[in-house]
């Protein structure tokens, strides 16, 4: 049984869609990555996830269990990290995370709340008030963690993080999964994503266009092929018109650096009537692979998503 | 299985703790208040000079201060002008109005109540949790001032007894006017988005009605709008001669009017997080 299903969610504001027929399920111990750009729906998503936002349209099944907005269903095996993550200022962050923790059936998280802090190296003693805007983001990391939950909604964790407290982010979360919790992890951040999720899936305009394992993802985008030409010999124009899904990333004497889609062989049937000295076929990164999500019109993939269901 | 969701007492806790001190400091003023007012109404001589010193003034403020009801030798009149001073009504007001709309509003524009919500805390406990604050909170307040005058009547010799059973109808009658006004604000604050906009039509209806009150009863015809407002439902000349039970009956209704209605809309409405 998936440990969060979400069915068919659709959310309008009015007239704008937030969210448009999103389905997806995590079974238990998975990382899931929840890529898209700026207001592609993202945050509604998770919100209708935790029952903050009533959808339209659809169910959600967290923890076995359908989520009724405002009812808090199954929040206390949830850890949620908000993508604008605010304390009461005033207050040491002890208190305020004490004080949230303790909503539920009291407060059994002081033990893991102190370790996570001193693994972040973070002072609760301090207001939330004077705290940087990096702290207040360990504080969020501890407030997600600190009961030690089933099922980890994070939205965009390592906002406003240095590399090393980043690092240490991620270990958190890739040691949760390993202890059998599941994550979906909602981010801008690309590398991130492919360092620590097994399976992802990408937004766009409130509707999935992909989804499946990282690595997949990736090679569905474009794919590059460097050429170098034997010494003296340049090298020579591309016939695009002749070799459809081909476009020029880099072209000087000797060297011609190619993307394509879909299958190489035109492309080296082309390159082998030349003198080739060598060919190298950069990897293409999720980040490139995501661009050419976002460089298609948005009317050309549907509401469903290529890969997996 | 559906598991129940237990009442979220640490939040009631914190919010309670949050609030006190403003609580504190509104209470002890209406409490002083009252010991002021009784200082002045003890002495017999004070008393004459200002009352005629009210009769100069425009005869809306002697209504206001508690009408036919202030005349040298009605003492308990004269102790109400303590319950009905615009200080007192001011304070009535700014808690009624400021502790709901901290608590909710307050806690949606200040991102703080996305954690809340998101931890084993149902959208109507909360809303429940303000709820209890501002009720308790204000019907503690009048109690404070019923206090006030217990306290009075300790301190001063007013030649003649003090009937503080009446002052007691007043105060629980009084506690009842109040929290229909906390109602009021835990509606707008239930059903608004943004705490500027609830403090304001809040604040907006409060004193319409103060003054469509005081208006009503300085000018006759316009007398057909005292039911309207909630300053006719503490009727002196009703709580001397016992409890109210009708008066006292229309203010629990507005105030469950007020607390239902904004909880339905607050648990219905998405939350501008």
């Amino acid at each position: 049984m998936a440990t969060l299903e979400v069915r068919s969610l659709t959310k309008w504001y009015g007239p704008v869609c937030g969210i448009e027929g999103v389905s997806f399920a995590l079974e238990r111990g998975e990382i899931f990555g929840y890529l898209g750009p700026n207001g592609a729906g993202k945050t509604t998503t998770l919100r209708c996830i935790m029952g903050l936002i009533r959808p339209g349209g659809g169910e959600v099944l967290a923890l076995g269990e359908p989520v009724v907005s405002g009812r808090a269903t199954q929040h206390e095996r949830i850890g949620y990290l908000p993508g604008e993550f605010r304390l009461w200022p005033a207050f040491p962050a002890r208190r305020s995370l004490r004080v949230l923790a303790s909503l539920g059936r009291g407060d059994r998280a002081q033990p893991r709340r102190r370790q996570l802090a001193e693994r972040l190296e973070l002072n609760l003693d301090r207001p939330v008030g004077e705290l940087s805007k990096g702290n207040r983001q360990k504080a969020a990391v501890i407030y997600a963690f600190q009961h030690q939950p089933e099922l980890l909604i994070l939205d965009e964790p390592t906002g406003g993080l240095d590399p090393l407290v980043r690092q240490t982010v991620l270990d958190l979360i890739r040691e949760a999964a390993h202890q059998g919790a599941t994550v979906l992890l909602s981010s801008h951040d690309l590398s991130e994503v492919a360092a620590v999720c097994g399976r992802a899936a990408i937004l766009r305009a409130g509707r999935l266009v992909e989804m499946g394992p990282v690595s997949k993802i990736v090679q569905r985008g474009e794919r590059r092929l460097k050429v170098w030409f034997v010494d003296g010999a340049l090298a020579p124009p591309v016939p695009l018109g002749q070799l459809p899904g081909v476009r020029v990333i880099e072209q000087q004497p000797g060297l011609l650096h190619l993307a394509y889609q879909g299958a190489c062989e035109a492309v080296l049937r082309w390159v082998a009537q030349f003198p080739v000295d060598r060919i190298a076929t950069p990897e293409t990164s999720l980040q490139e692979a995501f661009i050419e999500y976002y460089k298609t019109p948005a009317g050309d993939t549907g509401s469903t998503p290529k890969g997996d269901p | 299985m559906r598991h129940r969701v237990p009442f979220p007492f640490a939040l009631l806790r914190f919010w309670g703790a949050r609030i006190l001190p403003i609580w504190a400091f509104i209470g002890l003023v209406i409490f002083l208040m009252q010991i002021a007012v009784c200082a002045i109404v003890h002495d017999n001589a004070s008393v004459k000079t200002f009352l005629n010193f009210l009769d100069v003034l425009p005869s809306f403020i002697k209504t206001a201060l508690g009408g036919e009801m202030l005349q040298a030798g009605n003492v308990p009149g004269l102790i109400l002008i303590g319950y009905q001073h615009p200080l007192v009504l001011f304070l009535y007001l700014l808690f009624a109005v400021g502790v709901p709309t901290t608590l909710l509003t307050g806690e949606v524009q200040n991102g703080t109540m996305e954690l809340i919500l998101s931890r084993c805390a149902t959208k109507t406990q909360v809303y429940v949790c303000a709820g209890v604050l501002t009720m308790a909170g204000m019907f503690a307040l009048v109690l404070v001032m019923f206090l006030g005058t217990v306290a009075a009547t300790r301190l001063y010799d007013f030649g003649q007894p003090i009937p503080l059973d009446l002052f007691f109808r007043i105060a629980v009658n009084g506690g009842l006017v109040a929290g229909a006004a906390g109602s009021i604000a835990l509606l707008a604050a239930g059903v608004l988005a943004g705490r500027n906009r609830a403090v304001a039509v809040t604040v907006a209806v409060l004193v319409l009605d103060y003054f469509a009150w005081i208006v009503a009863q300085w000018w006759p015809r316009l007398g057909f709008l005292k039911p309207a407002t909630l300053f006719y439902y503490s009727r002196s000349i009703k709580l001397a001669t016992g409890w109210p039970l009708g008066d006292m009956g229309v203010l629990l209704l507005v105030i469950l009017a007020g607390c239902l209605i904004g909880g339905v809309v607050w648990q219905r409405r998405d939350l501008p997080l």
